[in-house]
């Protein structure tokens, strides 16, 4: 990939008509693409592991066109689903959206499950391509999962991209293969490690409220990264569901297969009642962006008491800091993202005093160091490049 | 639980307006019939579960609008197609004569890979209304047109009674395995010869 990948035409088209948001909230950053007339009720794509908002900008485009809203999103760094419903609530409070239609893909599915399992009021319709119910069977096949945060950014990239079925693809699969890894390489440490964390953390989606009629699963039929069992799983929980089946497309069918994703989206919204506004389409950039929050939405009267539905979640929404069940994080004190770069810093603060220590010392140094940093490193490494789980492996 | 992939099997279609392509695929489907007349709106599609030869397949059907003539949703839904119903009313000459039309229109915007042979079912529907008294497509003539077309299996149904529909839906379902099944063997060698570089560019063959 190093060099070779040069961004598609329409991708870079794409980057000029859309702007991309970046705002924090509370403690996290958020990135995201919000395109469309806004006061058509969004729908929003959640990607997977080895997806940013981007992996969705053919949907964003052509959905966008045909008077859709569309909103596509970066997960943010969470670091367990109750984490991440609450982070996401926020998000849609903040960016003034209430009834919302989800989009998920693989970890991007899971997570909009959860967020409908326990916002069952906000969430008016699915979209499922490659999700799964529950984690125990990624968590099984990532037992180095509690050393995830100490784990190297060049490391967790490989263990991502290793989770991409090798072997020949069709061009148009290979192309969004290609475009996927590309975004891999732009995601930091921390994004990388929260997502394996995620999909390492046990939890599983409960009984949802939603009715299987506003499920609409468009798996791949051929070879995707998440084992057919688990995507059966998905069709038997919700057998009401209407099956978008697209005979091959691989893991990212809304690249490698857009014409036909965003077919059963259009679908999926008109059988939902999303009503699309094509009359409002020229004039996006105008009207979009802050005219919104007002007239927006219209007919949705009931925004406060979406939250009373939550079962087991009395937390202060305001509240920014959840540290409840995280795991010891060091990950936003410094600006770090190479923690891989210690070994380096290390050596040089040694070498500033090498003159003044004896050499046996700075040995024994050395050698300590290799022991203690080094050594579990490079068993990892090992361990991630001769691990061939022949049945789960990593999701994308 | 055997997790074994489905067999997906992909079935277009097309007719003229009115003629009953999106009843006959609810007769067949929810073996349900209303005589309320709604339009279809560009496409629409439902699956049903087939066995057949002690497998299980996935029938994707698609229902398309016969009016619009389907500009606003692409061609993408013909993609993959295994099999195409031509659907006529025996009762509309016009609906017959434009089966030629459709048939061409299909080949055009699916172009399968081998046209000549790609399996075709024709459907003569509401043979039910009014006792047959007005019907003004002989079945001699539409047998006559299937044949010359290379031999398209025909059915006289009516969605209405459920006449010959789950009949014609055996055979729409054999003619697109077979089709679906040729596809398949033939898919792996256009795979090989591009893709070993395409696939070393994506970098994760490690």
């Amino acid at each position: 990939m190093k060099g070779g990948f040069s961004a598609p035409g329409d991708y870079i088209y794409f980057k000029s008509q859309v702007p991309l948001h970046k705002i924090p909230i509370g403690t996290k950053q958020w990135r995201y693409y919000d395109f469309g007339p806004k006061v058509v009720p969004p729908l929003i794509c959640i990607p997977g592991t080895a997806g940013t908002a981007d992996v969705y900008y053919k949907q964003i485009m052509a959905l966008s066109m045909k008077g859709y809203r569309v909103i596509s999103i970066d997960i943010p760094r969470v670091w367990n689903s109750q984490d991440w419903v609450q982070s996401f609530e926020k998000f849609l409070d903040v960016i003034d959206v209430h009834h919302i239609h989800l989009y998920g893909t693989s970890l991007g599915g899971f997570l909009a499950l959860l967020f409908a399992q326990h916002r069952p009021r906000r969430v008016k319709s699915l979209v499922l391509s490659n999700a799964f119910l529950e984690t125990k069977y990624f968590a099984a096949a990532m037992p180095w999962a509690p050393v995830v945060n100490w784990t190297p950014s060049f490391l967790l990239k490989r263990y991502v991209l290793t989770g991409i079925p090798s072997g020949p693809h069709e061009p148009f699969i290979a192309d969004s293969v290609d475009f996927v890894v590309a975004q891999v390489e732009t995601l930091s440490r921390e994004d990388l490690a929260s997502r394996l964390t995620l999909t390492s953390d046990a939890a599983l989606v409960g009984p949802l409220m939603l009715s299987d009629s506003l499920i609409t699963i468009v798996d791949t039929n051929d070879k995707c990264a998440i084992p057919q069992q688990l995507k059966d799983e998905v069709s038997e929980r919700f057998p009401g569901a209407r099956r978008a089946y697209i005979k091959s497309g691989g893991d990212f069918p809304f690249l490698s297969r857009p014409d036909e994703v965003n077919l059963h989206l259009k679908l999926h919204l008109r059988r939902v009642g999303v009503e699309a506004r094509e009359d409002l389409v020229p004039g996006i950039p105008k009207a979009g962006d802050d005219g919104g929050s007002g007239s927006g939405a219209g007919g949705f009267s009931e925004p406060k008491d979406d939250r009373e539905d939550a079962p087991n979640e009395e937390s202060n929404p305001e509240s920014p800091s959840n540290n409840e069940g995280q795991p010891p994080l060091d990950t936003q004190n410094n600006d770090s993202h190479n923690p891989d770069n210690q070994p380096l810093l290390l050596e040089a603060i040694f070498e500033k005093k090498e003159v003044v220590l004896a050499t046996c010392a700075w040995h024994f140094m050395l050698q300590f160091f290799v022991i203690y940093y080094q050594l579990p490193v490079s068993l990892l490494i090992l361990y991630i490049n001769n691990k061939r789980h022949p049945h789960i492996r990593l999701f994308v | 639980m055997p997790s074994r992939r489905r067999t997906l099997l992909k079935v277009i279609i097309l007719g003229d307006s009115g003629v009953g392509k999106t009843s006959l695929m609810n007769q067949y489907v929810n073996k349900k019939f209303s005589n309320q007349y709604k339009a279809t709106i560009g496409a629409d599609f439902l699956t049903k579960e087939v066995e057949f030869e002690d497998r299980l397949f996935t029938l994707q059907i698609w229902d398309t609008a016969g009016q619009e003539r389907f500009q606003s949703l692409g061609v993408a839904f013909y993609r993959g197609a295994d099999c195409c119903v031509l659907v006529y009313d025996v009762n509309v000459q016009k609906s017959f004569d434009d089966l030629n039309n459709w048939r061409e229109e299909f080949l055009i915007q699916a172009s399968p890979s081998d046209p000549e042979n790609f399996p075709f079912v024709v459907l003569g529907n509401k043979v039910d209304v009014d006792g047959g008294n007005s019907r003004v497509v002989s079945e001699k003539k539409a047998r006559a047109w299937c044949a010359s077309k290379g031999n398209i299996p025909y059915f006289e149904t009516s969605a209405k009674e459920g006449i010959n529909v789950e009949e014609a839906f055996q055979v729409i379902a054999k003619n697109a395995l077979k089709s679906g099944e040729e596809e398949e063997i033939y898919l792996p060698d256009t795979i090989d010869v591009g893709s070993t570089s395409q696939q070393r560019a994506s970098g994760c063959d490690c």
